[in-house]
């Protein structure tokens, strides 16, 4: 066994996390999908390993979940997979050349210490809306999901984090083949005593790849969230793209928030930027908004679903959505309390 | 008749209690039914005196009352304010990503309204596409994030709109005509006449008799060094243009 290293996670003591055993117990995901994808599970699929983080995702017991959609395939339809009740999982994707895909995760699960990691690779000018929901009920949640993209593949990708868990989200996406495009929305909210962190990485391989990343970040109660954004350009990735924004919002004095964005770029021939903000609800907006009649507590919501909306307004799906806005909502009028 | 009613305002800025006072001793009478300019310099406390009567919380009254029909409003909230009948054209409205502006209009129309009965989503629709239409704006700008983008005609443009939609009994309008060219500037006045009834009335304030020809006042007040020094008719602010403020003198007659 090599010597692995963790992945850089600024302001995040994920090796601290590592130290502590996964739960034991062992459940599949489901998966929803038409007869043309194939969904094996417990094979002996081939994950990535090339940190410590990911040994310790593997190693048993873990479900296994391997979904393998086909050239071509076409449909709008979401492909749903839900996480088990009780227990992290491994989940791999695999996207053929061409297909046009929809993809939903939803993880709700409970425990101690959970251990999640989902692969995407994605082949050849295949295009993917990808929505992953998490809303785990557990203390600690350690969440690795790793997209590769070839040549000209598109990805839209969504990430609800309205989970009660502290932890790390570890939220990677390689732009290996030329042309391929990424957009990564986060949109988290955070409660109580939780205290969590993202990095949300993209990196350019790829000649004229385009990676942006967007995250924001609602804070109540004694909430800790550290977004990190990290956007690489390899050196030879010539005519490629990176930006970011990375806004977390307070609204509790007790709140405690962090945006680092980071760029790497090892190659002149590219266009970069990045922006952050950690802040509390703005007064002239709170003003203009109640001087139309509106009364506070509405007010502070439309701030903050409107500070969120940026985050989240890829989800088509308005079942999820109403779900998505009346967490915020209860959340808010609890953390009111 | 509403009327709204400012005796003996002072007022200071709340974060700089130790500078003087920005209004010093305001009196003003605004019926619906009419409409009112407010002029003077730069720098003499004209928004500062609509922002107080909106209630901003930047600022800070020392010193008199502001009522409507009797009731004091000086203790309430910005937004029991607006819901009391006052409504704030701002030099300067905020701009809020995520909140559509059709959404934002209907909660606010929704707010005077009782929870058992909000407008119907038909019933709104219908009275906004009528007020977008009657304020030439396109029909995009309803879903578009609030003042986001908006060049600063279409913001003044905007707040009418809300005006109109909301129905205030008193609008305060600070500088709506700034930065407007000849074509916005008369849809802009078109939008505050249409509001012209015995059940609303307007505080305008302005640097310029341009607007004034459009919407004619029955009223014209000079304000400089935090009083009105002058009250007028609609002349007065002809005679203004010519002469300018530099014979007015603060404390001298007030008419």
């Amino acid at each position: 066994m090599p010597d692995l290293h963790l992945p850089d996670t600024p302001k995040i003591p994920l090796a601290r996390y590592l130290k502590q055993a996964k739960d034991d117990t062992k459940a599949q995901a489901s998966v929803v999908a038409p007869d043309s994808v194939k969904v094996s599970t417990d094979s002996t699929m081939a994950m990535t390993e090339a940190s410590s983080l990911d040994t310790w995702l593997q190693t048993a017991p873990q479900s296994q979940t391997e979904i393998t959609i086909p050239e071509n395939y076409n449909d709008s339809t979401p492909i749903k997979i839900v996480g088990p009740k009780t227990t992290g999982g491994n989940v791999l994707i695999h996207v053929g050349a061409n297909a046009h895909v929809a993809l939903q995760e939803r993880w709700a699960s409970s425990g101690d210490m959970l251990g999640v990691s989902v692969e995407l690779d994605a082949d050849e000018g295949a295009q993917i809306d990808w929505l992953s929901y998490d809303a785990f009920d557990a203390d600690m949640v350690i969440l690795q999901r790793y997209a590769r993209l070839g040549k000209d593949v598109h990805l839209n990708w969504t990430v609800a984090g309205f989970s009660h868990n502290s932890g790390a989200s570890l939220l990677t996406t390689d732009l290996n083949g030329s042309g391929a495009e990424a957009t990564v929305n986060v949109g988290v909210l955070a409660s109580a005593k939780q205290h969590i962190g993202y990095v949300t990485g993209i990196t350019n391989y790829g000649e004229k790849t385009v990676g942006h990343i967007n995250q924001r970040g609602v804070l109540v109660d004694k909430a800790h969230l550290a977004f990190n954004g990290v956007g690489h350009i390899v050196q030879g990735a010539r005519g490629s793209d990176s930006q970011q924004e990375n806004r977390v919002l307070m609204l509790s004095e007790a709140a405690r928030g962090d945006a680092n964005p980071i760029l790497l770029i090892d190659e002149n021939d590219v266009t970069a930027g990045h922006a952050a903000s950690v802040s509390r609800v703005d007064a002239v907006q709170m003003y203009y908004l109640m001087s139309r009649g509106v009364p506070e507590a509405i007010a502070k919501r439309l701030v903050i679903r409107g500070f969120l909306e940026v985050g989240l307004s890829e989800i088509a799906d308005s079942e999820l959505r109403d779900e998505l806005f009346k967490t915020i909502d209860e959340t808010l009028v609890n953390a009111d309390a | 008749m509403t009327t709204l009613k400012i005796t003996d305002l002072h007022v200071k800025v709340k974060e700089e209690p130790e500078h003087p006072e920005i209004l010093k001793g305001v009196n003003l009478t605004v019926s619906t039914g009419e409409i009112h300019a407010l002029m003077g310099p730069n720098g003499n406390g004209k928004s500062t005196l609509a922002e107080t009567i909106m209630g901003n919380p930047k600022y800070l009254v020392t010193q008199g009352d502001i009522t409507i029909d009797g009731e004091s409003i000086k203790d309430l909230g910005v937004d029991e304010r607006a819901r009391a009948g006052l409504f704030l054209g701002m030099q300067y409205p905020a701009e809020i990503a995520g909140v559509t502006n059709a959404e934002f209009i209907r909660a606010a129309i929704n707010a005077r309204r009782p929870e058992d009965d909000q407008i119907s989503i038909m019933k709104f629709l219908k009275e906004l596409d009528a007020a977008m239409d009657f304020l030439k704006m396109p029909e995009d700008m309803a879903d578009r994030y609030l003042n986001q983008g908006f060049s600063g005609g279409e913001k003044k443009r905007n707040e009418i709109l809300q005006m109109m939609m909301i129905k205030p009994k008193f609008g305060l309008l600070d500088e709506i005509d700034s930065g407007l060219d000849i074509d916005a500037l008369r849809i802009v006045a078109n939008g505050v006449n249409k509001m012209r009834s015995p059940e609303f009335g307007t505080l305008m304030i302005t640097h310029y008799q341009r607007l004034l020809d459009y919407i004619v006042p029955d009223f014209v007040h000079v304000m400089k060094d935090g009083e009105i020094i002058e009250t007028g008719g609609a002349e007065l602010a002809k005679e203004l243009e010519k002469t300018g403020y530099e014979h007015l003198k603060a404390g001298d007659a007030n008419a």
